[in-house]
Formats: C-alpha cells, structure tokens, sequence
C-alpha cells in the first residue's frame, strides 16, 4: 500500500487510537455539523468505505444515521474503534467487556431532528484493541490538561476493572443539550 | 545407525553431481549464540522510534535507527500503552516507565520503569511505582528527567492527577506530588518542574534533593485556553518552553529567576497564510535546534478540529526574530518531527499512520533516505 493510500485509510488513526474521548462542543461543533464540514474531517476521509448507490454499508442513506460510520452524528468528538463495529451498539459494549465507570463528555447535533444532545463518550475495557472501525474527530477537543474535555486519555481507568486495556469507545446519548 | 549411513550417502552424491556444494565447504563455520552489540556512544543521527502499537498495545517497542546509513539498530520490548524512552544524560541508561498486566490484558496491573543498558538493549533492572501511570496519546510531557537526570517525573491520572518522581541514582521510587487540576511535566532546572493546569495556569513545583516538595505555586494564566488552547507538544530551547495553539500562536514561558514568567507571543503565520487556513498540527508536531536558534512546525491547511491531522510541510523559524525562514516540503504526509542536537542536523519524519521514516538534511531540507518498516505506529520521536 502507497504511504499515501496508508495516510487515507490512517488519516483518523492519526491521532486516533484509542486513547479516548470527549468532547464539550457547543454551538460552533454543532453549526460545523450542520453545514457540511463532515467530509474534510480527517476521521471521514480516513475511514469512511465508499457507500454504493448513496446508501452506507449497513444500508443507511445517511451515515450521520449510521451508527457503525464515523459520521454517524454522535461521533464528533470520539477517538477509538467504534463499539458498534466491536459487537457492541452506539450505546452498549462488546460482550465480556467492562464500560469505563469516568469518561468524557461532548455535544453533538443530530441533524435529522436538528436537536443538540449531550454525548457521553465510555470507552469498553479489559480486552486488547478491537481493531475494527477506527474513527477520530476532533470538534472542540482540548489539550490533556483539560481532561474532560480531551480525546487523547485513556477513560479505561478509574477503577480495578477497567484499567487500561481499552477495546472500543461508546457514544451514548445523556440528554438534550440546553 | 542405518539412517546415518543413509544420510551420508546422500550427502556425498550430492557434492558429486554439484560441485559448487564442495567449495561452499571451505567457509569457516560460523558460531553459535553471537549476539550484537552497539557502540558505546551513541551517534547523534540516531533516532529511538517509540511505537504504541495501537492495535496491540501490550506490545509497546521502542527502535533503534541509524540516520545517516537507514540501518536499523535494534528495539526494545517496553510493554503496554507505551509512550517514549527518557536518555540518561551521560548516555549510559535508558529509562523506560511500563504497564504490565499479571494476564497480559487482565490480573494485577504492575507499572515499573525498567533501565536498558544502552550497549546491549537489554534490561538491567526496574524501579517498581504506583501503579497509576497516565495513559495518553503518547506526549513528551508524559514522563521527563529532570535538566540533571537526577530524577524522573511521570504524570499519574486515575483520573486523580499525580507526579510520581523516580530517583535514578538510587534507583528507588522517591515520591508522588499531587497535582489537582494540573497536568503533565516540562522541567525547569535540575529539581523543578512545571505542569499545566486546566485555566490555563502553570503548577510551578521545586524539589529537595530528596525528591520532595520544597515550594509550589501557581501563576497566573499563561494560555488562552476558551478562545484558542495551546497544545500540551511543548518544546524546549535553554531556558524557555515554546508551545503553540490550534491557531498558530506562540507562547512562550521562560524560565527565569523570579520564576516562570510568560514572555513574548508571537505567530507562526500571516494574515494571508491564516486566510488560506494553514496551521500546525500532528502529534509531535514541533523541534528545536540550538545554534542559530530554529523552531521547525508541521503545517497544513485545514479548519479548527484538524490540530491533530498531519502535513506536508515543515515551516523553519528564527526565533531571534519570530519569522519564518524557510519552507520544507516533504514526501509524505507527517506527524511527528524531530531534529538531532549536533551542528549539520538532521530531521526526522514520521507518521502514525505509516511505516515509514523519512530522513531530511534539518539545514538545507534537502530529502536524504527512507527507512522502511520502523513499527507499526510511530508515535514519538526521541535523539541522543
């Protein structure tokens, strides 16, 4: 593979990884959302499988819809392998995984209902990398000393259980933003 | 017995019907259980590719290449969630803190910093810490020795913040500073450091020779850190730490002897150049060199949320004069950059998303050799 075609398929991985999580966001994350930034993120162009006949591979119309995307609208902020690539949903973790107890927060824009919602990012823990759709956004990311607002920490922590071997990051919806 | 017979038969009509097998006899046998060893002074053109391993992370490396022949010299086996190998000043150890799991990714968690002797690559002993060892996208600011080698600091986040301090001539674990709202580590002196806290404030933290707190304060806020943060990738050049926003402004913070005081900001680029949305990213995205004093930066042209996404071009500054005075267009897109300390330089080129380092003359930018397959996700990159 020409390092070029490695840069497309890793733009997201870049960064990405695993690591972690965040987000905060508001309303300028949201207004980028909404007015097609979505295809000069680095996760979209990174790892983003070309969709037959406008339809995702899981047959959405819409990847902002699609939870195993990473256009999928609650990932704006997310850094890890997506859980619904892992066995897991947007919501829930693989089997035989533990949710990371601490985790970071963001505020991402549904564009079907227009809404904004409030993302709690959990990673899954104690199994090695699922390795499968791996997405990084950054909207809004802060540095590591902001912690709940960073992407790039490990959330596997914070308890005996999940401590450090992190698998796949959730996306799960909190509430409405107000 | 009869298979010997056989077996030696065999061997003879071979070298009857082959007879380049006869002369290939008259090498001299090679011995069994030669390992390699390295000089014992590092080169300055090496470089130690730390690599996370991110779809593996219990197998962290660190590797070893030559930059001026691309040879590469050998790695390190340096456990989970790797961040970055620390060099004894004097060059005689390695310093390496880890994760162990007593399962390889369950059971008891053990976090050590094991020493490599730098002549064989090989473990000569650790220093047991708590077990709370920060894990991040791998940063500089992870771990560091302080300016006399005397200690190492490593940030802690549980999500409790920490510093853990290792003594390295005793060899034993000296301490633990609590850092609430503060993070990672940028030394300032051989018993002082400094951590960044999340107004955008600096922890400013002095150490006894014992490795304990002997005074700590904060300033006042040094970074804008609502309207446009400063990343954590800071670098240092003597006595100031340079970092840079999202945005490409560059802050400095000397070092001085009434304390940590910011000094001039300054920007990595026009008004032009901000119109057509170039700005720094990657992961290791900024290098010093001492001489004429240069700043190098990864650039590329891209909105907000891309302060992570590689470039194409490396932007020199004088940092006498706080303006840009050359332009490095490189091969491929980059991540992490580093320059070597000595005075004809190189710059190293690397990735995460490749496999590739990229070798430049730091001088002139002139493109000088790849070298194929240094890991597997390059992360950092650390020089004599």
């Amino acid at each position: 593979m020409s390092r070029f075609d490695s840069w497309m398929e890793a733009s997201s991985r870049a960064v990405a990884r695993r690591t972690s999580r965040r987000g905060l966001l508001g309303s300028l994350g949201a207004l980028l959302v909404g007015v097609g930034m979505l295809p000069l993120l680095p996760v979209a162009r990174g790892t983003e499988k070309p969709a037959k006949a406008g339809k995702t591979e899981a047959g959405h119309q819409d990847a902002t819809q699609d939870p195993a995307s990473c256009n999928y609208w609650r990932h704006c902020a997310i850094d890890g392998f997506l859980c619904s690539c892992c066995g897991g949903s947007a919501a829930a973790c693989p089997p035989g995984t533990v949710q990371s107890p601490v985790t970071w927060v963001g505020t991402c824009h549904n564009p079907e209902d227009g809404l904004d919602y409030v993302i709690s990012y959990n990673d899954c823990c104690g199994k090695s990398s699922c390795g499968r759709c791996l997405c990084n956004r950054n909207e809004r990311d802060m540095p590591l000393y902001v912690p709940f607002r960073s992407n790039d920490y490990d959330w596997c922590t914070g308890s005996s259980v999940a401590n450090v071997p992190y698998h796949c990051s959730t996306a799960r919806v909190l509430a409405r933003a107000t | 017995m009869a298979r010997t017979v056989r077996f030696a038969a065999l061997a003879v009509a071979l070298t009857l019907a082959c007879p380049g097998l006869a002369a290939a006899a008259t090498l001299t046998p090679d011995a069994a259980g030669v390992v390699t060893a390295l000089p014992a002074a590092a080169s300055p053109h090496w470089v130690w590719v730390n690599d996370v391993v991110f779809s593996h992370m219990s197998d962290g490396q660190a590797r070893l290449v030559d930059g001026d022949s691309g040879r590469f010299l050998g790695m390190l086996s340096t456990g989970f969630a790797f961040e970055h190998v620390l060099l004894a000043r004097d060059g005689r150890m390695i310093f390496s803190p880890e994760t162990y799991f007593s399962r390889g990714t369950r059971g008891t968690r053990t976090d050590v910093v094991t020493l490599y002797d730098p002549v064989h690559l090989a473990p000569r002993g650790e220093i047991r810490i708590p077990p709370k060892r920060a894990v991040t996208m791998p940063m500089m600011a992870d771990a560091e020795l302080t300016d006399d080698g005397a200690f190492l600091l490593i940030y802690n986040y549980t999500p409790a913040q920490s510093v853990t301090v290792v003594d390295t001539r005793s060899r034993r674990f000296a301490g633990e500073i609590e850092t609430p709202g503060c993070a990672l580590v940028y030394p300032t002196g051989p018993r002082s450091f400094f951590s960044i806290c999340a107004d955008g404030a600096l922890l400013d933290v002095h150490l006894d020779d014992a490795g304990h707190v002997s005074g700590r304060l904060h300033t006042r806020d040094i970074f804008d850190v609502s309207a446009d943060p400063a990343t954590e990738k800071g670098v240092r050049l003597g006595s100031r730490w340079l970092f840079v926003s999202y945005g490409g402004t560059v802050y400095s913070v000397d070092i001085t002897s009434r304390g940590l005081e910011a000094g001039p900001r300054w920007s990595l680029l026009s008004d032009a150049e901000r119109r057509q949305n170039w700005r720094p990213g990657g992961l290791q995205q900024l290098a010093v060199h001492a001489g004429p004093d240069r700043l190098y930066a990864i650039m590329h042209q891209g909105g907000p949320e891309t302060h992570k996404d590689p470039g194409k071009e490396v932007w020199v500054y004088d940092l006498d004069q706080h303006r840009r005075v050359q332009r490095i267009a490189l091969r491929s897109p980059t991540g992490s950059i580093q320059v070597t300390r000595d005075d004809r330089p190189l710059l190293f080129a690397a990735f995460i998303g490749s496999t590739t380092l990229e070798v430049y003359d730091a001088d002139s930018g002139r493109y000088l050799r790849s070298v194929e397959d240094v890991g597997t996700t390059p992360t950092l990159l650390v020089t004599p």
